[in-house]
């Protein structure tokens, strides 16, 4: 690889843009209706094992392991439904010129910054209920491994899809449409400078 | 086989290559059964002679006859129509490989213990892209290695570019570094204490399990060694018992460094690294500078005393996801001149430590917490409610542990640094063996920054790196400071046009 001399002009840091003050955009508020379902989809999963639980011990029931039965997964249920809905509105993300910036998190508050220059490739994901609702997710994917890999959810198919094709032009600018030959154009070009 | 060269048509591998493949079979065998064996082996005694040898011989026969069919069943050629190079095998499932000659990376030629005793070799095809299927033939004569091996790289040359190195690096190579025989004791008798111990501790664990369920505890009664241990004074119990311990790792060690790592060169030609190893089994492996994203060296204090230290290479995975053990390589015991030698080659110039940062006080607060008041709490309420020992002998014990970890979480902490110069990310962490892991700013591929609610106020956080070759973090620092790095790190990845790979 050749040695470029990095140039190196008195650069003041505190003046570089600041990842931490970008605005970010929330979700689209329709997403929560897809995180509801999957709740209730878990729900009807729980207690239907409850009932089946219940004609099989039937005799074992007692009204307080009813109470105990029942009531605990109610409040686990709520527990998570605050806190899926208190997580929503943490959500938020921001494409920047160069890169783009997902945060999220209530007890951990993350934030993941991936620059343009290293997206592999940029997939769009639609669930059942998304699909209906007109919402998609977005995936970044990096050489980093799937750790490194980017999901932003809950953003307007229409978005999702001007975004894509954004990003596909920044990693590749000769290809505009085709997606998936970015992949396989950029891996050649990464050897090519052995001299 | 003069006439088989241009490889068109399809061809078997050597006839003596049945050796290897007999073996294999064998191997397989004996891995799975393993236990089985173990037990006939114990009660050979027992055992009708007649019936033993017998089921022995008809089994070793048919494994020798499938290792026929599976030689006569294996043929690999070019289709120069296709462009692909093409193996067929299998004895009752057929499968066929086919691999397009543009998508050949590397092609590897290795040597196992037993393709040396009948002067065979393996070959290797490593493909671009997250192709799962691998393709070897592992019986095949040196000339027809090479001679595919050139063929093959000809023919992709075409249309890839690595594979014009591969071609450079036939003509002249020269050593590099080679580690000596002493080197590698030092390093086998100063590292790995832990993994050893661990695989002792499962083959032991193992073989007693399989031995008392066969023959009940007639042969390894643990009463006996416990009586026997009890006999004696503790001090002596202790020491004997420690001592048999330390002598069997320090022997695994050794005798695992030395087989796996023995003879290791690194020979340097035009555009390429390539290392050689092995005792046994001889690896030949292709190191690209251009690949390299993280390396590691690590060092203990016995170490630094004995100047070896080992540096390990994490280079971009050739899978789309996981990391592959091959792109992991480990250069056992070189010294701090070889190992300055070694970063030079693969980062032009060495790299140097910028400015340090410390994490917070808080981590050595949290680190104590858990390894070291946590686990006192544990044994305390445990023992509370259990009486399992006399309250005096759990204070010795909890005093020797609290010194113990104390020392190790003190270490831990004073060795957690992170320092960041223009061209280098260097993080250095352990409380004995201490790991300096060096990234290059513009080889990052995403950045995380992480902070605990709790941590709002006190301006704390976290932030971790990844590269295609691992991921570097730093933690419980000054959040601020993170920020500002990170927003540094971004812009020299964003204005950066070098490739990272």
């Amino acid at each position: 690889m050749q040695q470029q001399p990095f140039s190196n002009e008195p650069l003041s840091i505190s003046d570089l843009p600041k990842f931490e003050t970008v605005p970010l955009q929330p979700l689209q508020k329709k997403y929560f209706k897809v995180i509801a379902f999957n709740i209730l989809v878990f729900t009807i999963f729980l207690f239907s094992g409850i009932s089946i639980a219940y004609t099989m011990f039937i005799e074992e029931f007692t009204v307080m392991t009813g109470v105990v039965v029942v009531g605990f997964p109610l409040v686990v249920i709520v527990i998570i439904l605050f806190f899926a809905r208190l997580g929503f509105r943490k959500k938020g993300y921001a494409f920047r010129t160069h890169d783009a910036i997902y945060k999220s998190g209530i007890i951990v508050e993350s934030t993941t910054i991936i620059p343009f220059n290293r997206v592999q490739h940029v997939a769009l994901h639609q669930g059942f209920i998304s699909r209906k609702l007109g919402l998609a997710t977005i995936e970044l994917f990096t050489a980093g491994g799937s750790t490194s890999d980017l999901q932003i959810p809950g953003l307007l198919l229409a978005d999702a899809q001007k975004i894509k094709e954004l990003i596909a032009k920044k990693i590749n600018p000769a290809a505009t449409e085709n997606v998936v030959s970015i992949e396989e154009e950029n891996k050649p070009q990464s050897e090519a400078n052995d001299a | 086989m003069p006439n088989s060269s241009n490889f068109s048509e399809p061809q078997r591998q050597s006839l003596i290559g049945v050796v290897v493949l007999f073996a294999n079979t064998i191997q397989k065998t004996i891995r799975a059964f393993w236990p089985l064996v173990l037990i006939w082996m114990v009660r050979i005694e027992s055992m009708n002679k007649l019936v033993l040898f017998g089921g022995t011989f008809v089994v070793l026969v048919l494994l020798a006859l499938f290792s026929y069919l599976q030689y006569y069943y294996f043929t690999f050629h070019i289709d120069e129509e296709t462009e692909e190079f093409v193996i067929q095998k299998g004895v009752f499932n057929k499968t066929r490989i086919t691999i397009q000659l543009h998508k050949i990376q590397q092609v590897n030629i290795n040597q196992s213990l037993i393709q040396k005793l009948v002067n065979v070799h393996k070959l290797e095809i490593d493909t671009a892209g997250s192709d799962k299927k691998e393709a070897s033939i592992s019986a095949i004569s040196h000339e027809l290695a090479l001679a595919l091996k050139e063929r093959l790289i000809a023919l992709s040359k075409t249309s890839n570019e690595t594979a014009v190195d591969e071609i450079s690096e036939i003509e002249e190579k020269q050593t590099f570094i080679a580690i000596n025989l002493i080197s590698l004791l030092k390093i086998g008798i100063t590292s790995n204490y832990v993994r050893s111990f661990a695989l002792i501790l499962l083959f032991f664990s193992t073989i007693l399990e399989n031995i008392q369920k066969v023959v009940g505890d007639e042969v390894l009664d643990e009463n006996q060694v416990t009586n026997y241990l009890d006999s004696l004074p503790i001090i002596t119990s202790i020491v004997l018992v420690f001592g048999i311990f330390f002598t069997l790792i320090l022997t695994v060690n050794l005798v695992r460094t030395v087989i796996k790592y023995f003879n290791f060169t690194i020979q340097k030609s035009r555009n390429s690294i390539s290392l050689h190893y092995g005792l046994l089994a001889t690896k030949n492996i292709l190191l690209n500078p251009n690949k390299v994203q993280k390396v590691t060296v690590s060092q203990n204090f016995f170490q630094k005393k004995l100047d070896v230290t080992s540096v390990k290479v994490y280079q971009a995975s050739s899978g789309e996801q996981e990391l592959k053990a091959k792109d992991q390589i480990e250069i056992p015991g070189c010294s701090v001149a070889e190992r300055d030698k070694i970063l030079a080659l693969l980062y032009q110039n060495l790299p140097v430590k910028g400015k340090k940062f410390k994490p917070n006080w808080r981590k050595l607060a949290v680190n104590l917490f858990f390894f070291l008041l946590f686990p006192i709490a544990i044994t305390f309420f445990l023992n509370w409610s259990f009486q399992w020992i006399e309250w005096d002998l759990w204070m010795i014990y909890s005093l020797i542990f609290i010194v113990f970890a104390g020392i190790l979480v003190w270490f831990s902490f004073k060795n957690y640094r992170l320092f960041v110069s223009n061209t280098f990310i260097i993080k250095q962490n352990g409380a004995w063996d201490i790991d300096t892991s060096i990234i290059e700013p513009y080889k990052i591929q995403a950045i995380e920054t992480h902070q605990f609610f709790w941590q709002k106020v006190t301006n704390i956080g976290s932030v971790s790196l990844s590269t295609a070759g691992g991921t570097i973090s730093f933690t419980t620092a000054n959040f601020d400071e993170i920020k500002q790095l990170v927003n540094y790190w971004l812009y020299q990845v964003e204005i950066s046009e070098k490739n990272w790979m």
